[in-house]
């Protein structure tokens, strides 16, 4: 027998409990995740921006609200110039983005190693966690996301879900990308005696940019 | 890894002396066990919630094999090479052919206890190939050339002051300062060309989605998604429990496993992984492989551990071992440390070489209070204590002793009798309500003081109570 097979036929050998038909067990899966709410936090405020906005900066990351993607140049730059940092950045291939009048900011595609800040967009947020959802595709390379000193992710807050399982709800029936990745602040670590250092391998600063209307 | 030479009693004797390591455990148990209770007390869903955990767990187990397969079908489906090895050996054979294949000569690693079960490390360096830690922890022990001490903090054993010195030997240039800031900041400097000029990325998972066939890996800093993304290959090991049904599940898992492993509620960076690069994508791996590693684990579904297979890894049982916080991880001298690392070391290493480990502990039960899926890991620390007497591995002292307690115990007025003498004279050597010290049992006396019994045994005392009663009818 090959390992797989011996895997397998030690497994059964183990469960001694009868083998019940794939659908029973699909059900059972199912069934285990009825009610969600009585086993998952609440949000930390009914209004899901404001539940949003009190995770995301209780973990560091810093929030901006824009009326308009049009906002979002201006935005960028206001952020650049208080970090000191030079107004320039990498920006996410996507056109939403590289659309934008990005007169006064010099913007680039690909990312240095050492690249000082990143503009990207989220798919989605979540509101129980502070979480920004990326997915890899053709316009997201995902070191954009962790290259950068400062990684500034533009959201439409009409993608704000509640919860993880919201989105996960969201993605059933799609293809799954190569990563799915949730951003739940800037990077950080705790190794060195258990104190808490921002920037540890990726971003050190994570500026969220909210838009609250379409178009 | 083997549990042997020299013996645990030598290593936790070592451990126990050394007051610098001491100093370095409560710094970070002390901050985790704070922090975890401030996250449950922010979350009046966890009994719930691990009620949930034990449940999506056991349900997992008990069609393990369905839902590998699944596992196994999707991940292939989306691109993934899966491979099963049976053993270590199995593993390590597998990973070492890839990277050797693959011409590698630097993998960057992103942490994994199954990577460390499986000897990983080693087989790397006896295959010539460079391996680069890149989880800040990974990465101190790399440099100190030690094994993890801790399944979440691996270098929790080291002070500031150690990792100041090993970064000045190890970093070039050496950091600016020896402030935990400064330090993190070479290390992300020195570590970022490494991420960029490897060949291979190496990582663990901690779910597999049995439903798309992606692996999930959680970490803090941002080095799993630096080690998978950039080199050409990744390849995941991936222990055969840590299989669930679907994404919604892992979300469950999550808010168990964070908040009871760093008091956080997700950490900062949760990446699923399902298959290489896709056509178009901007950057990723072109091939992955997925290795199932079995090592122990179907034993375990067949006997009294199962339960045990429903660990997830979080290190919130060692954290609040009072054991554990005095001798810290190497002592217990396996891949995992502490409370779930002394009922896992005999599957792995054999009972024969660590039957002291599921002895070091006083059954105070706080390990399984904070397990968030429920494990009854003192139930199972006793289960191998009784695999250890009937297999006849217990000493001959302690085999002695017993037989002379139990001969004792079956004559009750001799008992009481011997219990009656033993109180008396150790309150000789009491002052006050404790014994600092007493002949032949400097060993326990050294580190902390036992109480002074009452002048009477529990006998007398209960005697004199019911005759007292006895006088007011």
């Amino acid at each position: 027998m090959n390992p797989r097979d011996r895997i397998l036929a030690a497994i059964r050998d183990g469960l001694t409990t009868p083998r019940p038909e794939p659908e029973a067990i699909a059900a059972e899966a199912v069934a285990l995740l009825a009610d969600p709410d009585q086993a998952r936090p609440r949000l930390a405020a009914p209004d899901l921006a404001e539940a949003f906005g009190i995770k995301a900066t209780a973990l560091g990351t810093t929030l901006e609200r824009v009326a308009r993607l049009a906002d979002i140049p201006a935005a960028v730059g206001r952020y650049l110039a208080a970090h000191g940092l030079p107004p320039g950045l990498a920006l996410q291939p996507t056109p939403a983005l590289t659309d934008l009048d990005w007169n006064g900011v010099a913007v680039h595609q690909g990312i240095a190693p050492d690249e000082p800040a990143a503009l990207g967009m989220a798919l989605w947020g979540i509101a129980e966690s502070g979480s920004l959802v990326i997915h890899s595709g053709p316009e997201t390379p995902i070191l954009l996301s962790f290259l950068p000193l400062h990684h500034i992710i533009v959201l439409h807050e009409a993608d704000l879900l509640p919860h993880l399982e919201d989105y996960t709800a969201r993605m059933t029936g799609q293809a799954a990308p190569r990563n799915a990745i949730l951003i739940t602040g800037p990077s950080g670590t705790t190794d060195i005696e258990g104190s808490y250092v921002r920037g540890a391998h990726g971003p050190g600063y994570l500026h969220v940019i909210l838009v609250t209307r379409q178009g | 890894m083997t549990a042997a030479q020299p013996s645990f009693k030598a290593r936790a004797e070592a451990a126990l002396a050394d007051r610098t390591l001491k100093l370095a455990i409560d710094r970070t148990t002390g901050n985790a066990e704070r922090k975890r209770a401030a996250a449950l007390a922010a979350f009046p869903e966890f009994e719930a919630a691990r009620a949930r955990g034990k449940a999506i767990k056991d349900h997992v187990i008990a069609h393990l094999d369905h839902y590998l397969e699944m596992f196994a079908r999707n991940a292939t489906a989306s691109g993934a090479q899966v491979h099963w090895a049976a053993d270590d050996a199995e593993a390590r054979a597998i990973v070492t052919r890839i990277c050797l294949d693959a011409k590698a000569k630097i993998v960057t690693r992103a942490k994994s206890m199954l990577g460390e079960e499986i000897g990983l490390p080693h087989a790397l360096a006896d295959a010539g190939i460079e391996r680069v830690e890149t989880d800040l922890a990974e990465h101190i022990i790399q440099l100190a050339g030690e094994h993890p001490s801790h399944i979440i903090w691996p270098a929790m054993h080291r002070t500031r002051e150690q990792v100041a010195d090993l970064f000045r030997e190890g970093h070039n240039p050496p950091p600016e300062a020896e402030d935990p800031a400064t330090m993190v900041q070479s290390a992300r400097r020195v570590l970022r060309e490494k991420f960029l000029g490897a060949d291979i990325g190496i990582s663990g998972a901690n779910f597999l989605v049995a439903d798309t066939g992606a692996t999930c890996t959680v970490t803090n800093e941002g080095n799993a998604e630096l080690t998978t993304t950039p080199p050409r290959i990744h390849i995941v090991t991936a222990g055969i429990e840590k299989i669930v049904p679907s994404t919604a599940h892992a979300m469950a898992l999550l808010r168990l496993l964070v908040r009871s492993a760093t008091g956080g509620e997700l950490t900062q960076y949760t990446t699923f992984h399902c298959g290489p690069r896709r056509p178009g994508d901007a950057d990723g791996p072109e091939e992955m492989h997925i290795v199932l590693v079995d090592n122990g684990r179907t034993k375990m579904l067949a006997d009294e551990f199962r339960e045990m297979l429903r660990c997830i890894r979080c290190g919130a049982c060692m954290n609040h071992c009072v054991v554990y916080r005095q001798i810290g991880g190497h002592a217990y001298g396996g891949t995992y440390p502490g409370p779930m690392g002394s009922v896992l070391t005999p599957v792995l290493d054999g009972l024969a070489g660590s039957r002291d480990l599921p002895h070091a502990c006083t059954m105070n039960g706080r390990c399984q209070e904070v397990c968030p899926v429920g494990i009854p890991l003192p139930t199972l620390l006793r289960a191998w204590r009784s695999r250890g007497w009937r297999e006849g591995l217990e000493p001959g002292a302690v085999r002695a002793g017993l037989g002379l307690w139990a001969r004792l115990a079956r004559r009750p007025a001799l008992y009481r009798l011997a219990s009656r003498i033993g109180v008396r004279v150790l309150r000789l050597f009491g002052r006050g309500g404790w014994i600092g010290s007493l002949p032949l049992a400097g060993g326990w006396t050294g580190y902390r003081d036992l109480p002074r019994p009452p002048g009477r045994t529990f006998m007398e005392q209960y005697r004199a109570d019911q005759a007292r009663k006895e006088v007011r009818k």
